[in-house]
């Protein structure tokens, strides 16, 4: 990166990008619209292939899910029977619509299981795949708890969202951020978006919506287990499991000492056995 | 101050029933790989006992070990390589050392019990056993053997748990006890295998009756783990075939050899086929135990009632349940 870099970011998302500061995504989904300009904002800028699924079925969503070629997905969620008594107002479906993305967990269970150092937290705070380095050993894939990084059939290594790790670098916002006509997605430094999304939080409510809260921010819902915040947190108007995300993720290190202590434990007890078992008793 | 809570219960929902969890693209490879470190590793620990209690009487399970060890090391190391879906790249293993990693130590561990093995197995050429240093070393590196092959045989289980899926996260110290105690009874019914087929009926008979014993314990570490999964909410959701294979273990790997060892010792040695079979049973039931575990795994991480039955606030440990809220 050169060191005059126009930062762009100041005048798209108010905020100079600069190394040593933590960055992130609040996805408001209060305000989104559904317009899938994220996910192909992140298809143009990061050159990923489209996929060939056809129709879902599943509302206005034919993309169903984050993987390894899309790194921001859109779900679509249409309730009826919302209201408090049950029922619904006329031609008045409620709309939930949110757009997905890898959450740059910290600490990041993904980056946590990589045992060659492919997947790296970046000057930014974020959690990067080197595609130079990933061997497709696939760990990453069953430790991340939100079914985020994937790997790719194609070139037999594991891809994720990078935050546009390309871009923070030349001073850019990321590329969905950027496009996001209503603001629902919002890039900066963490400690400028959690106090604005907390100030949204307390704004819907004296509006009447009771619903809304912080998923992943620290201390709340999302941010659990050993799993201190989510770089990219969400406001969400029902239960995660509603969006596809877990209520209580953990952070799967924190089982490797119950699983391995027990192991050896039992071990030892064994051999103990085979000591007093084997070679010449009387 | 914003409200910390999720708002309601949770009812069952999920997102068109869509997947919440990604499943690792790991197949037999794996749950062979897993069998066989398991059975190579506590071979090796066993002869190293053996071989302290009585050197002599060991001396020809010693080889066989040290020939099992070698063996596994090396058509582990095999399978692992083949796994990875950019294989060339498998060096890159070594690049870093991360605790955090399953993945990563135990690629170590795997790494340091070839190399305690081979250099043990100098001490079964006669040639070079004479030669006091090396039968020294050679003694020093059965030991590093055998304690890589504990750690051999019981990181796996780490290296399931500490992952996000439901089936194996939801009893990581229940699945450390299955992998040791079948690791256990199958490097035992192997090196008793060979005692047999060398007309040691006494060392083999002292290996089965330790196989036996880790049978039991095996039928034990299956049942309390099934009851954690059951307990996290997490064993509905694959229910039929966990029911299927969960059966299939207890026979495999537990009524049958126990039944086997047991026929054996009641005749006073007359009946050593039933012995042999047994073995053979624990053998083939530590592959069975471990491929099933990995395919229900699969099942369950597809599963929205299990991968979310298991990422709710009771099911985390340790923590302060209201402020994480989740009114339950």
């Amino acid at each position: 990166m050169s060191f005059d870099a126009p930062q762009e970011a100041r005048r798209t998302a108010g905020t100079g990008i600069e190394p040593g500061r933590d960055y992130g995504f609040f996805t408001d989904t209060s305000v989104c619209i559904g317009c899938k300009a994220c996910e192909v904002a992140c298809k143009e800028w990061n050159q990923l292939p489209a996929e060939e699924d056809g129709m879902s079925g599943m509302s206005y969503d034919n993309t169903v899910d984050l993987s390894a070629t899309t790194w921001r997905h859109v779900a679509f969620i249409e309730q009826m029977n919302h209201r408090p008594d049950g029922q619904t107002p006329d031609f008045q479906s409620r709309w939930l619509m949110s757009s997905d993305v890898c959450k740059h967990c910290d600490p990041a269970p993904c980056l946590e299981a990589c045992p060659t150092g492919a997947i790296f937290r970046t000057e930014f705070n974020t959690v990067v795949v080197q595609q130079d380095i990933c061997n497709g050993c696939g760990y990453c894939v069953p430790a991340c708890p939100f079914g985020v990084v994937d790997l790719d059939g194609v070139d037999g290594k594991a891809h994720k969202c990078t935050m546009c790790y390309d871009r923070l670098k030349g001073g850019l916002e990321p590329a969905c951020s950027k496009v996001c006509p209503t603001d629902s997605i919002q890039f900066g430094p963490l400690d400028e978006l959690i106090p604005r999304a907390e100030d949204r939080v307390a704004s819907l409510h004296d509006r009447g919506v009771e619903d809304a809260y912080l998923y992943g921010a620290p201390g709340h819902p999302g941010a659990t287990g050993g799993i201190e915040k989510l770089n990219a947190f969400f406001l969400l108007l029902d239960r995660p499991e509603v969006y596809n995300f877990p209520a209580a993720p953990s952070r799967p290190a924190e089982r490797i000492g119950l699983a391995l202590g027990t192991g050896l434990a039992t071990f030892a007890g064994l051999a103990l056995a085979a000591t007093a078992l084997l070679g010449n008793r009387r | 101050m914003t409200r910390r809570e999720l708002p309601d219960t949770w009812r069952g929902e999920s997102y068109y029933g869509q997947p919440p969890l990604k499943n690792p693209q790991w197949d037999w490879k794996v749950s062979g790989y897993i069998a066989i470190a398991g059975l190579a590793g506590a071979a090796q620990a066993l002869a190293w006992i053996g071989t302290r209690r009585d050197r002599d009487a060991f001396r020809g399970a010693r080889r066989n070990a040290n020939l099992i060890g070698l063996t596994g090391a090396a058509t582990g190391s095999a399978l692992l390589i083949a796994d990875l879906k950019t294989p060339r790249r498998f060096y890159n293993m070594l690049r870093i050392l991360r605790p955090t990693s399953p993945m990563s130590f135990g690629t170590y561990i795997l790494g340091a019990f070839g190399v305690a093995t081979a250099v043990s197995a100098l001490g079964d050429i006669s040639a070079l056993r004479r030669r006091r240093a090396v039968a020294r070393l050679a003694d020093i590196a059965q030991a590093g053997a055998a304690i890589s092959g504990a750690g051999a045989a019981t990181y796996t289980a780490a290296l399931m748990a500490a992952t996000s899926n439901p089936y194996y996260a939801a009893a990581p110290r229940g699945l450390g006890a299955q992998f040791s105690t079948s690791s256990v009874a199958a490097g035992a019914a192997a090196l008793a295998l060979g005692e047999r087929a060398g007309g040691r009926d006494k060392s083999a008979k002292q290996l089965e009756e330790v196989a036996a014993i880790a049978a039991v314990g095996h039928v034990g570490a299956s049942l309390v783990a099934g009851r954690s999964r059951r307990a996290a909410g997490v064993e509905r959701a694959v229910a039929g075939s966990a029911h299927k294979s969960e059966a299939a273990d207890l026979l495999i790997a537990g009524a049958l050899p126990i039944a086997g060892y047991a026929l054996n010792r009641a005749t006073g040695g007359r009946a050593p086929a039933a012995a042999v079979v047994g073995s053979l049973a624990l053998i083939a039931g530590s592959f069975v135990m471990r491929h099933g575990i990995l395919n229900k795994g699969k099942k369950a991480a597809r599963r929205p009632d299990a991968a979310f039955g298991l990422a709710q606030p009771r099911n985390l440990p340790g923590t302060d349940r209201r402020r994480l809220g989740g009114r339950l």
